[in-house]
């Protein structure tokens, strides 16, 4: 899996996974949030545009991740969801604590 | 359409999930007339399956399956069978674990995706069923 992030205005970083997050590529998610947070960055979106495949792997990684955010006291928000994607937070009720945003770069702009 | 049946025998490690993937590619592609959200629900379910199966082949010793897909004009089934440790398994009622459990929910997942699952263990073998019923457009 490859997994790219670039920073937004604020202070925000967008990660960006490509391909199928499941078991075999969960950790490297979790290992790319620690990696930012432990820059200092608190503020992260994970756009799943390019996410094909979502697992409950990939589901425990995306909360791992939220949690481990918060404990920096941060926040971790997703965005562009598929609909495989949004079938599955919806089926495991993740979505409400992981609300999907429709664009990654809007994600923690208050309207 | 008429029924058709495809088996795939799997050898964990090195066969990895994107076996499983690539088997349903073909048969969708062969099978145009199934909606896409019943291909979703199926190939979920039986992704989250294979996982569960793959999982314990982590244990060391590896696990050899055998799994067989069946499309017909109204339903998909997916029979495996494998050759892990018998679990501890409770299939029925299964709850989706706490919205922050970092784990757990496989098996409520699939309940929640297909119309039928059951799991046997027959033989030394672990038997994994699940049906998924499909309206054709």
């Amino acid at each position: 899996m490859e997994i790219t992030h670039r920073a937004i205005s604020d202070g925000v970083v967008v990660i960006t996974p490509i391909g199928k997050l499941n078991m075999v590529h969960a950790h490297h998610l979790r290992n790319e949030v620690d990696a930012i947070l432990g820059k200092g960055h608190n503020r992260i979106v994970v756009d799943l545009t390019n996410v094909e495949f979502l697992d409950s792997s990939g589901l425990g990684a995306l909360i791992g991740c939220l949690k481990a955010a918060r404990q920096a006291n941060g926040d971790l928000r997703i965005a562009s969801p598929t609909e495989q994607v949004k079938l599955v937070l919806q089926l495991t009720n993740l979505d409400r604590v992981l609300t999907p945003y429709t664009n990654a770069e809007t994600a923690y702009v208050t309207v | 359409m008429n029924a058709e049946s495809h088996t795939l025998l799997i050898d964990t490690p090195p066969d990895t999930l994107d076996a499983v993937h690539n088997l349903l590619q073909i048969i969708w592609d062969k099978s145009p007339e199934v909606d896409i959200q019943d291909r979703i629900r199926f190939e979920t379910a039986l992704i989250e399956l294979a996982s569960n199966i793959f999982r314990h082949a982590h244990n060391g010793s590896g696990v050899s399956c055998s799994l067989t897909v069946h499309i017909s004009n109204d339903k998909i089934e997916a029979s495996l069978r494998d050759t892990g440790q018998p679990g501890d398994i409770e299939i029925v009622d299964v709850e989706m674990p706490d919205v922050l459990a970092e784990s757990g929910r496989g098996l409520a997942l699939i309940n929640a995706l297909v119309d039928e699952f059951t799991y046997e263990r027959i033989d030394d073998h672990n038997v994994w069923h699940i049906t998924k019923r499909t309206s054709q457009s």
